[in-house]
C-alpha cells in the first residue's frame, strides 16, 4: 500500500512512464496535448505536497513535507523543459505509444491459481474479503 | 404534506377509511397551493447512466461474469489489482461501445484512449478505475423518445453529451452493525458504458422515458440486458430548479438509488417539490450541492453526502493500455450491421396505420416486435395481428410470467389462426380456445382443428336440426318469446351454440333461429 501510495504521489505530478520509454520528440508531442492538464499548471506552481499527500491518503510529517517538496519540484522542472520544445510542425497525439493495438477475444477463462490468490488476502471470511467499514466515497 | 407529490396525496386520501371532510379540504387546498408554487419554477434534469455490457468476460481480463455467482469466484490478478498484472482490452467492449455510439447518433472518436481515475474505496482494488476522461469514444448525439399518451404524448429529442467505456467496481456489503464491510470482486472489471445526457429533461416522466428508451436501445442492440434490479442499468439523476426567468442555473442535486423507471419519476417529482418549496419560503440557500438517496419505503429523498468542492480524481492516461483506434471501415461495418432501432420501428409501425398506443406496446420489447414483424411478413392483417398480440397473448404472457419467446405459439401459427377465423373455418371463440392451447402446449392450428373436430358448422341443414331440437326442449321459453318477450332470442342462441359445442356459424345460427322463432306455428 505504501508503495502504491508513493507512486500515486508521483503520478499526481506529470506522469513519468513515457520518460523511460520514448525518445525525446515523441514525448514532446504528447505533452503538447497534455499540457492543458498537467504541465502548464505544474510548471508554474510549486507542488502543494500536503494536498498531494491527502489525495494519496498518506500522512506526512512537516519534516517529510519539507524533504519531499524539492524532490517533486525537481521532477516537475524536468518536464518543464519540454515546454521549450518547438511543436509548430508536429501533429498532436493523444497517446504516448503507437504500438499495435493488442485486443483480446471475448473468451472466458478461469484463473487457475485462484485459491492461493485468495489465501493471500489478509482478511477473508465466508467467501468475502473483509475490510474496515467505509461508508463515504470521495 | 407539501413534500408529497399530488399522486401521493391522492393515494393517502384514498387509503384513509373515513377521511374527515376537513382534512380532505385542507389537502386539496394544500395541493392547489403546491401546484401554484411549482408553476413559478423551471426544472433542469440531466441523467448519467451506467450500462453494464453483456460480454462474456470482463473488460480487461478473461474472467467470466455471471450475476449472482458465488462471491469472489470470478477473479484473477488483473481484476484483483495485484502488482504486475497487466490489462488487455476485450475486443467486444469496443464493438458494443461503437454500436451504442452510432445508435445514439454520436460522433465517434476514431482515436481515443483510456485514463486512470484515482480514488480510494474498498470496492476498487487497484486504487483507480480505468475509464475515459477527456477523449470519450463517442460524443454529441441524441435520443428520440415518444411520450406515452397517458402522460401527455408527444415526441422529444434529448441530447447525448458523451458515451465512454470504463470498468465497474466490486460490490460492497455493509452487513449488520459490525465494524467491517464485505467485498465481492466478481463485478470488479466488468465493462460499463457511461452515457451522459444533456440537461434536456424537464419532468420526472421525461427522465423516466429517456431511461426506458435507453434500456430498449441497449436491448435491441444486444449489448446489455438492461436489467435495473440487477444493476445492469443504473441511472443517476442531476436536478436543479430555478425561478422562471432566472438566467443562471440553480444548485445541482444528484439523486441515486433509482431501481425502476417509476421510482425515478417519483424521486424527481419529490425533489422538484422539495426544492420549489424551499425557494418559495425564501430558503433557497438550503438547497446545497449534494447526493441524495431515494428511499422507496418512505417515498422521499434523503441526504447521502454533501459535496465539498470538486473531487480530485487526478486523471492521467492509462499507461498499461495502448490507445483505442477505429478505422472508418470498421465503423461503417458496424453501422451496416445494426438492427432496426426502436425509433425507426415506431415510425414504421405508425406508417402502417397503428395507433401510438399499439406502436408503443409492440416496440417496447424487441422480441414482441420481431414476433409481430414475422406475422405481418407472412401476410397477416396488421391490425388483427396487433390485437391478438396485445390482447390474449400479452395477457397470457403476463399471467404465466413468460416472454414471447418462451410461449409455445410461433408467429406462423398465429398467422394461420387469424386466417382460419377470417376464412370462416373456425369461429372467433374457438380461435381463442385454440390460441391458449397453442401458447401452452404448442402444435398447429390445422392439427388442433382436425384433432378436436373444431371446424365451424356452416351447413344450414345441420344448424336447423339443432335449432329445432333446442326449441322443442324449451316449450315454455318459446311461448314466452312469442308472447312478446323477444329478449329470449339470446337465450336460444346460447343454447344452440352450446349444442354445437361452439362450432355453429353465429350469423347463420341467428338467421335460422329468427326465422323459426317468428314462424307462425
Ligand atoms: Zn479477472
Amino acid at each position: 500500500m505504501a508503495i502504491r501510495a508513493a507512486l500515486l504521489l508521483l503520478r499526481a505530478t506529470p506522469p513519468q512512464f513515457s520518460l523511460k520509454k520514448r525518445t525525446f520528440p515523441k514525448q514532446a508531442l504528447i505533452f503538447k496535448q497534455n499540457n492543458r492538464n498537467f504541465a502548464a499548471k505544474s510548471s508554474l506552481e510549486p507542488p502543494d505536497v500536503q494536498r498531494l499527500a491527502e489525495t494519496a491518503r498518506i500522512t506526512l510529517t512537516p519534516h517529510e513535507v519539507e524533504e519531499f517538496a524539492p524532490k517533486i519540484r525537481q521532477v516537475i522542472d524536468w518536464f518543464g523543459q519540454l515546454q521549450a520544445v518547438d511543436l509548430q510542425n508536429v501533429e498532436p497525439a493523444i497517446r504516448a505509444d503507437n504500438e499495435d493495438e493488442t485486443l483480446r477475444e471475448d473468451l472466458p477463462e478461469i484463473f487457475g491459481n485462484r485459491d492461493s490468490m485468495l489465501a493471500a488476502v489478509p482478511s477473508y471470511e465466508d467467501s468475502y474479503i473483509k475490510v474496515p467499514k467505509v461508508l463515504n466515497k470521495e | 404534506m407539501l413534500y408529497c407529490t399530488r399522486k401521493n396525496i391522492r393515494a393517502q386520501t384514498a387509503s384513509q377509511e373515513k377521511p374527515q371532510a376537513q382534512l380532505k379540504v385542507s389537502i386539496q387546498t394544500e395541493s392547489r397551493k403546491h401546484d401554484e408554487i411549482l408553476k413559478n419554477y423551471e426544472t433542469i434534469i440531466g441523467i448519467e447512466t451506467h450500462v453494464q455490457l453483456s460480454t462474456l468476460t470482463k473488460a480487461f481480463c478473461s474472467c467470466p461474469y455471471n450475476y449472482g455467482a458465488q462471491p469472489n469466484t470470478s477473479v484473477c490478478p488483473i481484476c484483483m489489482g495485484l502488482p504486475g498484472a497487466l490489462p488487455v482490452l476485450n475486443t467486444n467492449v469496443i464493438e458494443y461501445a461503437v454500436k451504442v455510439g452510432i445508435a445514439l447518433n454520436c460522433k465517434l472518436s476514431l482515436s481515443s484512449k483510456f485514463d486512470r481515475k484515482q480514488y480510494f474505496y474498498p470496492d476498487l482494488p487497484k486504487g483507480y478505475q480505468i475509464s475515459q476522461f477527456d477523449v470519450p469514444i463517442a460524443s454529441g448525439g441524441y435520443l428520440d423518445v415518444d411520450i406515452p399518451i397517458e402522460f401527455g404524448g408527444g415526441h422529444r429529442r434529448f441530447g447525448i453529451t458523451r458515451v465512454h467505456m470504463e470498468e465497474d467496481a466490486g460490490k460492497l456489503l455493509h452487513t449488520g452493525n459490525g465494524s467491517f464491510s464485505q467485498v465481492d470482486l466478481n463485478r470488479a472489471g466488468v465493462p460499463l458504458l457511461e452515457i451522459v445526457s444533456e440537461p434536456d429533461m424537464r419532468t420526472g416522466i421525461e427522465a423516466a422515458e429517456y431511461a426506458a428508451e435507453l434500456q430498449r436501445l441497449v436491448r435491441y442492440l444486444g449489448v446489455s440486458n438492461g436489467n435495473m434490479q440487477e444493476g445492469s442499468l443504473r441511472c443517476d439523476v442531476n436536478i436543479s430548479i430555478r425561478p422562471i426567468g432566472q438566467l443562471e442555473f440553480g444548485t445541482k442535486v444528484e439523486i441515486k438509488n433509482l431501481n425502476s423507471f417509476s421510482s425515478m419519476s417519483r424521486a424527481i417529482d419529490f425533489e422538484i417539490s422539495r426544492q420549489a418549496l424551499l425557494h418559495s419560503q425564501g430558503q433557497a440557500d438550503q438547497i446545497v450541492q449534494e447526493t441524495r438517496l431515494w428511499e422507496e419505503g418512505a417515498q422521499k429523498t434523503v441526504t447521502m453526502r454533501k459535496k465539498e468542492g470538486l473531487a480530485d480524481y487526478r486523471y492521467f492516461p492509462e499507461p498499461d493500455l495502448p490507445g483505442v483506434s477505429l478505422t472508418e471501415e470498421y465503423v461503417d461495418g458496424i453501422r451496416d450491421s445494426l438492427p432496426e432501432l426502436p425509433e425507426m420501428k415506431r415510425r414504421r409501425y405508425e406508417g402502417m396505420g397503428l395507433s401510438m398506443q399499439d406502436v408503443l406496446f409492440l416496440t417496447n420489447d424487441n422480441n414482441v416486435a420481431e414476433f409481430f414483424d414475422a406475422t405481418i411478413a407472412e401476410g397477416a392483417d396488421v391490425k388483427l395481428a396487433a390485437n391478438w398480440i396485445m390482447g390474449d397473448i400479452a395477457a397470457y404472457m403476463k399471467n404465466e410470467k413468460l416472454s414471447i419467446n418462451e410461449i409455445k405459439l410461433n408467429s406462423h401459427e398465429l398467422v394461420d389462426l387469424i386466417s382460419s377465423i377470417k376464412g370462416g373455418t373456425i369461429s372467433g371463440k374457438i380461435g381463442k380456445e385454440i390460441l391458449f392451447e397453442l401458447m401452452a402446449k404448442g402444435g398447429t392450428v390445422k392439427g388442433l382443428i382436425k384433432e378436436k373436430n373444431l371446424v365451424q358448422i356452416a351447413d344450414p341443414v345441420e344448424i336447423e336440426k339443432m335449432v329445432d331440437k333446442v326449441l322443442a326442449d324449451n316449450p315454455k321459453q318459446l311461448e314466452q318469446y312469442r308472447g312478446g318477450k323477444t329478449k329470449l332470442q339470446g337465450y336460444f342462441a346460447g343454447q344452440i351454440m352450446k349444442e354445437s359445442k361452439g362450432k355453429a356459424n353465429p350469423a347463420l345460427l341467428n338467421k335460422i333461429l329468427l326465422e323459426k322463432l317468428n314462424a307462425k306455428s
